[in-house]
């Protein structure tokens, strides 16, 4: 892991007005702790954001073991950038501003390595974890409607490959962590404006890979 | 008949902002005016929606309590371990290891230099030693005015040897 904290990934300090809209964020609230050494307000932090994050990884990345090398990664950048820190986003869009950067290196090196993923069928990483296997054992669904959600989720997942990195982030972020058109924009850095059209021409290119699909 | 009409690009567009509630007032009036006629923006839109809750069906992951063990302990850990490039040596070391490794190189340079040009450039002392022969017979070889001739004396040894002989024989007399 790069012991360095990436000039992207400060926080930059701005002015005391636009410090104080932001700091009615809870989260926020506990990040101003960490400054100033409260451990247990990081690990507030990490429990709060660590299942979001993975999720996004893991559906960026296709992996989850990278995913969560992903997330632990954002998270040591948040604790070295911690004594700099100056509250002028919300601390979501900050996070995801380094998961974002994070996630493009990530494909960038991944993409340089060529490795080889392993499909979802092919018991990869994102197939049926155990625990969810199991929960759908439970609820008794026949084989072939199980079979169907499984196939289903494939076809989405193969879907959403076929969009481009940032198109990919843009949704996710929209779908999993409900962020506003201004809050993708500033965590991806870029106008609300532009996010519209980037949104608007994945969920087109969506639509017209999984039509088939909702009729 | 409009109920069939097409959408233009800009409301096409428009669609997805408009699902997810980021259009102005005039700009949702205007969509809702183009969706309450055209039934094929009306279908376009039923569609959208719909696609986009199939995403949906991505797998969400939740980590174990290890994990975030794991993360606090990798802190804990760069907390513990001292930032080297941070203490004086190691910058006192990364300011003398430039001019020291531009000495190095440029020590290397010249001596690779001199290697070279004792190799292959020969000097004025070593072409002199090499046509030492020629020079002291210069005279000879002008008068003679034919190298042709010189050439062929000189694979006929004993012919040279002869001409010596005669040569030399006057001179012992």
């Amino acid at each position: 892991m790069s012991a360095v904290v990436r000039e992207a990934d400060r926080p930059v300090p701005t002015t005391t007005d636009s410090e104080s809209a932001y700091l009615c964020d809870p989260d926020v609230q506990l990040m101003l702790r960490v400054k100033q050494g409260d451990e247990q307000a990081f690990t507030r932090l990490v429990s709060g954001y660590q299942d979001r994050l993975v999720s996004i990884f893991a559906n960026l990345v296709g992996n989850q073991e990278t995913a969560e090398d992903l997330t632990q990664e954002v998270f040591l950048r948040i604790y070295r950038a911690r004594l700099g820190y100056q509250p002028n986003a919300k601390f979501s869009t900050w996070v995801f501003r380094i998961a974002n950067n994070l996630a493009s290196n990530s494909r960038r090196s991944r993409s340089r390595r060529k490795e080889v993923q392993l499909k979802t069928q092919e018991s990869g990483p994102l197939g049926a974890r155990p625990a969810e296997q199991l929960l759908a054992d439970k609820s008794a669904l026949m084989p072939t409607r199980l079979l169907d959600r499984h196939e289903l989720q494939e076809h989405v997942r193969e879907a959403l490959e076929t969009l481009s990195e940032r198109q990919q982030m843009a949704l996710l972020l929209h779908k999993f962590e409900g962020m506003s058109y201004v809050d993708i924009g500033e965590t991806m850095e870029m106008s609300p404006q532009a996010v519209k059209s980037l949104l608007s021409r994945a969920r087109e290119s969506l639509r017209m890979r999984l039509e088939s699909y909702v009729r | 008949m409009e109920s069939f009409s097409r959408i233009s690009p800009d409301q096409r567009a428009n669609l997805t902002a408009y699902l997810d509630g980021e259009l102005d007032e005039a700009e949702t009036a205007d969509i809702e005016k183009v969706l309450s006629r055209s039934s094929v923006a009306r279908n376009d839109v039923e569609l959208l929606a719909r696609t986009y809750d199939l995403l949906d069906n991505l797998p969400r992951y939740q980590v174990t309590a290890a994990f975030t063990e794991r993360t606090i302990a990798t802190v804990r850990l760069e907390l513990a371990r001292p930032d080297i490039s941070q203490t004086v040596w190691y910058r006192a070391a990364q300011h003398s290891f430039r001019p020291l490794l531009w000495c190095v190189m440029l020590f290397a340079a010249s001596s690779i230099g001199y290697l070279i040009t004792q190799a292959w450039v020969p000097n004025e002392a070593d072409m002199l030693a090499r046509d030492f022969d020629v020079i002291r017979q210069l005279d000879v070889y002008q008068d003679v005015g034919n190298v042709e001739f010189l050439d062929s004396l000189n694979r006929n040894q004993q012919l040279l040897q002869q001409i010596q002989e005669q040569s030399d024989a006057p001179a012992r007399r």
